[in-house]
């Protein structure tokens, strides 16, 4: 049994199914701290330590408004193009407890690592 | 007499009629409702044969499609705490929920999109049906599974008794007023007042409890994985078009938005107030009023109007109840308005001014009688006092209630502050004492000015004495008191008491004269609370974002369904559904829960209850109480879905991780299935016993699981997934270190902030940052100081499949 090298990049072709995984997971959380910029600050600069009344968009404080709701809109048509355009449709395998039957209920990789590792 | 008894027992039988279900359809709706839970229970038992059973029971044989993997991930999401704690929040602090749930605009995206794919082909890669399954086999490492194991039922457990604590109480305002179910709570007391155990506890709490447990564990417990998605389906689509019916029902009932929006920039946090209350004719019987409002006249002469938490409880041959805990509304539109409408389920004001005409005779016709003039002058004096003090109700059986203000606590902030609901950081409310004794202070001298000092020389109250002789109330929790009496030409005089919890201390205080002597309002030994810094400061603003998007990640029942789904695409579709789902819950709450205060105003101390309680004013004004039934079984199937999530969850990590994988490798089916149906059994019974005497804070609870999981897990799992140099040694450091640090500023929090739940915010940040911090510098530094993994897992999990 061998340890990984240093540059293993180089050693083991990647699986692509990993390679797309982990590129949509920093898209995502790119769109995380983006809600972030903009969702806190936003916000905070107009809705603490103000004086006097509050103005409202349709009844709704307008900082709520303008600071969550309108990004919430945003955000599901940002959802709705990365889902549907840009995430990848992989094949992601077959589990053996899938074909269903078996007289007892130890896994694949069980029988292939002698389960009590 | 009589006529004061009808009109205040017409107000008092509104009052408990709003603030229950009331309605047999009510009933008919929630049977309907259990009855198919049961339905989708026993087909999805059927569904079992012929499969593998624990691939099936507990991971439904990896083949959601969109609708089953959408509903079910966000009706798990959506927990009790989404439709009871929430709503709470909400009611208590305003608008700046909408900030505080702010990240929910990306929480479908991140929750399911930063794991989901990966996690889903590890999980076929390696044949894992648990999330310590996972762990356990990308490192092939029991160890490591184990502990995993041990910190999923640490923490479930945790949230399944808050979870069934929720339960229960939504069931008890869903079926309150019902006979049968009135009935079957009266057969219920007869029982637990022969247990000594259960003599403190609600009856009728226990047997909701009871029935609720019931029902969750068996269906669960039957039906495995399949019943569970399937319910979580049918539970979110409830959950969904309960939202959505009262929101537009809600806007009608305040008058619109703008109404809504201008009554909430004039308000001001209420008072939350211990009260006294003193019975004329004690009854031979217990009796009890649901949530009663009364008046007192202020200082000033203007009405003071309180809400009484929950039940007035008053047992047989009681003339004196202490410590009840009430509310008292500061906003003058509010009072006024409640004051003058009789139909608002309050005090009809014409009765009051009834008993205050009598009362008034009354007083006169004696003061009339009274000899010489000092004894004139000396009633006066205590009438005066007697009218800051009383009159609310009055009945046939009890005579005058007399209701005396011991203690009211003004917000740690936003106090007296108008439109402090509408702006951050947001009101936040004081603690009332938690085990309150009383003192009672006699000041020899009428308008002395008297300040109640704790040990460590905060002053906590300051009141005054109206008349010569005149006993002050005050409530404060059991501890050691210093009492200081000034008054300007006398010397001070100072005494010190100590309060036991439940009992009355005397103390008497006599005040010197010393002419020319003024008293400013400063002492050197005086301090006051340090000023409250609102309930969303910007750290924690902050903070949020990270614990619902990035936790919601990090959550293992979350990981679990997305093990479960049966290809990417199902994923992504998934996605666009549950961020639409959650479009139309989560805000719509945030306006229906403002609203909620223009409505209901007085329910800070019962909070947890607005949601069914709103449920059902709102299907009253509508006309149509049925509805209360839908609308109730809304937050209902919150809990239920995620109640029966957890329990599999736990049971799995007790059969598959534990038994399968460690004790009997080889264990046949037949065990297997007989094991699972008994933890998930037995799990269940045990939360629902924990649940009899259930913690008080909920959300906090919630808010603690949830949290602490996301930092144990999420570090590990986003290492275990993505980067192939990540080892045993470094992701077993990451989840205990991730684990300690959370649990760490939690314990400090008792130190700093006097309560586990009202954890140490280090440079102001909830404690799931310095959680996740550490457990992401853990693994990735201790995975670099130690050997790297063996190259066979690696090609196993990161390699082109041939």
């Amino acid at each position: 049994m061998s340890s990984i090298p240093s540059d293993a990049e180089q050693v083991i072709e990647f699986d692509p199914v990993f390679l797309h995984a982990r590129r949509e997971a920093i898209v995502i959380f790119l769109a995380w701290a983006a809600a972030l910029f903009w969702a806190v600050p936003y916000c905070y600069l107009t809705a603490y330590g103000i004086e006097g009344e509050v103005p409202t968009v349709w009844g709704i404080p307008s900082w709520l408004f303008w600071g969550i709701a309108v990004p919430w809109v945003l955000a599901d048509l940002f959802t709705v193009w990365f889902c549907l355009c840009y995430m990848k449709n992989d094949e992601l395998g077959h589990a053996d407890d899938e074909d269903g039957h078996g007289d007892h209920a130890v896994s694949a990789a069980d029988k292939a690592e002698g389960v009590a590792s | 007499m009589s006529q004061f008894s009808s009109s205040i027992e017409s107000v008092l039988s509104s009052a408990t009629l709003a603030a229950s279900g009331g309605s047999n359809a009510a009933l008919v709706v929630f049977l309907g409702y259990t009855l198919a839970v049961f339905g989708l229970a026993a087909l999805s038992n059927r569904l079992m044969a012929g499969k593998n059973f624990l691939s099936e029971y507990f991971l439904g044989s990896r083949s959601l499609g969109v609708w089953a993997l959408a509903l079910t991930f966000a009706a798990t999401s959506a927990s009790g705490g989404s439709f009871t704690g929430f709503p709470s929040k909400i009611y208590t602090h305003g608008w700046i929920l909408g900030l505080w749930i702010g990240s929910y605009v990306v929480v479908p995206i991140c929750a399911m999109g930063l794991l989901g794919k990966r996690i889903n082909q590890v999980a076929r890669l390696s044949g894992a049906i648990t999330v310590p399954d996972v762990l356990r086999d990308r490192f092939g490492s029991a160890k490591f599974g184990l502990i995993a194991v041990s910190l999923i039922v640490f923490f479930m457990a945790f949230n399944l008794v808050a979870q069934f604590k929720a339960g229960s109480e939504i069931l008890d305002t869903l079926l309150g007023g019902v006979w049968v179910y009135d009935a079957s709570v009266s057969w219920v007391a007869g029982i637990t007042n022969n247990i000594s155990a259960l003599q403190d506890v609600d009856p009728a709490y226990l047997l909701c409890l009871m029935m609720f447990g019931l029902a969750v564990v068996l269906y669960t417990t039957y039906g495995g994985f399949h019943a569970v998605v399937w319910t979580d389906v049918m539970q979110g689509v409830v959950m969904v078009f309960g939202v959505i019916i009262m929101l537009p029902i809600a806007i009608w009932a305040v008058g619109g938005m703008d109404t809504a929006a201008k009554k909430i920039a004039n308000m001001t946090p209420p008072n939350l107030c211990l009260v006294q209350v003193e019975l004329e004719n004690p009854t031979a019987d217990n009796i009890a009023f649901s949530s009663p409002w009364f008046s007192l006249k202020g200082d000033d002469g203007k009405d003071r109007l309180f809400r009484i938490n929950k039940t007035l409880a008053i047992p047989a041959k009681t003339s004196v109840v202490e410590h009840v805990k009430a509310v008292e509304i500061t906003t003058p539109a509010e009072i006024d308005e409640q004051m003058r409408d009789p139909g608002q389920r309050l005090m009809d004001p014409d009765v009051v001014a009834d008993f205050n005409t009598r009362m008034t005779e009354f007083v006169e016709s004696q003061i009339a009688a009274a000899g010489d003039e000092t004894t004139k002058a000396a009633l006066r004096s205590k009438v005066t006092a007697l009218q800051r003090n009383s009159t609310a109700l009055m009945t046939p059986e009890l005579g005058l209630v007399n209701f005396r203000v011991t203690l009211a606590l003004g917000y740690a902030y936003g106090a007296g502050e108008k439109g402090v609901y509408a702006k951050g950081p947001g009101p936040s409310p004081t603690r009332l004492p938690s085990n309150p004794g009383t003192l009672r202070i006699a000041s020899s001298e009428p308008d002395a000015e008297i300040r109640v000092l704790n040990s460590d020389g905060k002053r906590i109250v300051i009141t005054k004495a109206i008349a010569a002789g005149e006993d002050v109330f005050v409530a404060v929790d059991e501890g050691d008191y210093k009492i200081r009496v000034v008054k300007d030409g006398f010397s001070v005089a100072e005494k010190n008491a100590t309060v036991t919890a439940r009992e009355t201390s005397n103390v008497t205080l006599e005040l010197s004269p010393a002419s020319g002597t003024t008293h400013q309002a400063k002492f050197d030994d005086e301090s006051i609370q340090k000023p409250s810094s609102g309930f969303l400061p910007f750290g924690i603003a902050i903070s949020f974002f990270f614990m619902w998007a990035i936790s919601g990640a990090g959550q293992p029942h979350s990981m679990v369904r997305l093990m479960a789904f049966k290809d990417s695409l199902t994923l992504s579709r998934s996605m666009v559904t549950v961020a639409f789902y959650f479009s139309a819950i989560y805000f719509p709450l945030v306006i229906i829960f403002c609203l909620a205060r223009v409505l209901l105003p007085g329910m800070e101390l019962e909070s947890d209850r607005i949601m069914p309680q709103m449920a059902v004013t709102l299907t009253h004004m509508a006309g149509h109480p049925w509805l209360a039934g839908l609308l109730i079984a809304a937050p209902f199937a919150a809990v239920m879905s995620t109640v029966d999530s957890f329990l599999l969850l736990i049971s799995s990590a007790l059969v598959r991780d534990i038994y399968q994988r460690n004790i009997d490798p080889d264990v046949s089916e037949k065990t297997v299935k007989r094991l699972s149906f008994l933890f998930t059994f037995l799990v269940g019974a045990g939360a629902a016993f924990g649940a009899i005497n259930p913690p008080q804070f909920l959300q906090d609870i919630i808010v603690y699981t949830g949290s602490g999981l996301a930092a144990a897990f999420l570090g590990p799992m986003v290492f275990a997934l993505f980067w192939p140099r990540a080892n045993e040694q470094g992701c077993i450091a990451g989840m205990l270190a991730g684990f300690g640090a959370h649990l760490g500023m939690y314990v400090a929090g008792i130190f700093t902030n006097g309560s586990f739940f009202k954890p140490h915010q280090f440079l102001s940040m909830n404690p799931i940052i310095i959680g996740l911090l550490v457990s992401f510098s853990a693994c990735y530094f201790v995975a670099k100081i130690t050997p790297p993994p063996a190259m066979d897992l690696v090609r196993k999990y990161f390699g082109k499949r041939a």
